[in-house]
């Protein structure tokens, strides 16, 4: 009986410690009242049922009401960002691109490598061929000549076929286009942020150190006249 | 003094049908000793086992490219005086001041005629 007692005001007074001194005391309750809304709104979220509040919220002071309404805000605002990002990167349609788009674009320039490179040799055959022509009379020569002709104007019918080809590699990079330009705009994150991949990196340096700048939009950067002048 | 139509020429170039172009060019100018490489380090292997009268590079080629190939050259007693013209579509003045700087003897812009060809080799191997 009086070890019982004994061990009731031991424990009265180690709660009474714990409350003077512990700030964080009956912080479970606190957190539950702060994180209701964000729960909420993430379990509507994720699909799922709310979670009751299982404790009774007990009185708080002005203070801490007004730091549970500002933590309450924050959560709801990390809450709102997630939603947004969810929408952004189901608009992005990811599967859609890597699974269409993207190959298509691949098999699309394919194409026009390809198409360009066989009208080319077949251009270059033909012109090869009316160097290399031995015709005993000038009728002769002629018609061999306008065969040749023929053949060339054949091969240049790719333009057609490999405009219509990038055409469609075009319209899909601006929709990828379209649609990383609304994600950017969701996520907020700036290029900077983002880790840069090795191989690219290393692309880019090789580039930079070997002056790899390809060819210049309208034309060469520097005319040849230019060039000649620095010769001369 | 005449070009010698006899000379070896080397075209280096990664792209098959450049190649194709160059070589019928060169066959009108009336050169017929042409051999082709499609990148630097083939180029330097040709270079140490004929003697060419001149060596026609793209810039752009991998694994080595015209640029590091004419520093190569350059770099080498045997080769150093061997002309050199960069065909290329790399047309940024800094590309050109480096060339330059690198010993190349002249610089053609892609697309080029056979008219430019030409004039750039009589002017680099002395017409």
């Amino acid at each position: 009986m009086i070890l019982a007692e004994n061990t009731r005001a031991r424990n009265a007074r180690s709660q009474d410690v714990q409350s003077d001194n512990n700030p964080f005391a009956g912080s479970d309750h606190v957190l539950r009242q702060m994180t209701a809304g964000p729960r909420s709104a993430l379990n509507r979220l994720l699909g799922g049922q709310e979670a009751p509040l299982e404790a009774p919220v007990p009185r708080a002071t002005k203070a801490d009401a007004a730091s549970q309404a500002m933590a309450v805000n924050e959560l709801r605002e990390i809450a709102d960002y997630i939603t947004k990002l969810k929408r952004g990167i189901a608009a992005l349609r990811a599967q859609e691109l890597t699974r269409d788009r993207i190959p298509m674009a691949h098999d699309e320039l394919g194409s026009v490598v390809a198409a360009t490179a066989s009208a080319t040799n077949r251009i270059m055959e033909s012109a090869e061929a009316m160097l290399a022509i031995k015709a005993k009379t000038l009728d002769e020569y002629r018609n061999q000549v306008e065969a040749h002709i023929g053949d060339i104007f054949e091969a240049c019918t790719f333009q057609d076929i490999t405009g219509q080809r990038i055409s469609k590699v075009v319209e899909a990079l601006g929709q990828l286009e379209k649609r990383l330009s609304q994600f950017s705009t969701v996520v907020n994150v700036r290029d900077g942020e983002a880790e840069h991949d090795p191989e690219e990196a290393r692309r880019k340096a090789r580039a930079e150190k070997l002056m790899l700048n390809g060819p210049q939009l309208k034309g060469p950067a520097t005319p040849q006249d230019a060039i000649d002048a620095l010769f001369s | 003094m005449a070009l010698d139509l006899g000379m070896p020429i080397l075209v280096v170039d990664d792209y098959q049908t450049m190649v194709r172009i160059i070589r019928n060019l060169l066959k009108q100018l009336g050169f017929e000793d042409v051999d082709d490489a499609s990148d630097g380090t083939g180029a330097l292997a040709k270079l140490k086992t004929k003697k060419y009268g001149l060596v026609i590079s793209d810039w752009n080629m991998e694994p080595m490219t015209g640029y590091e190939l004419l520093r190569h050259v350059r770099a080498d007693d045997a080769l150093r005086t061997t002309p050199f013209i960069m065909v290329t579509a790399e047309s940024k003045t800094e590309n050109v001041i480096a060339a330059k700087k690198a010993g190349v003897n002249n610089y053609i812009v892609k697309p080029f005629n056979a008219q430019t060809l030409k004039t750039k080799i009589e002017a680099v191997c002395g017409a």
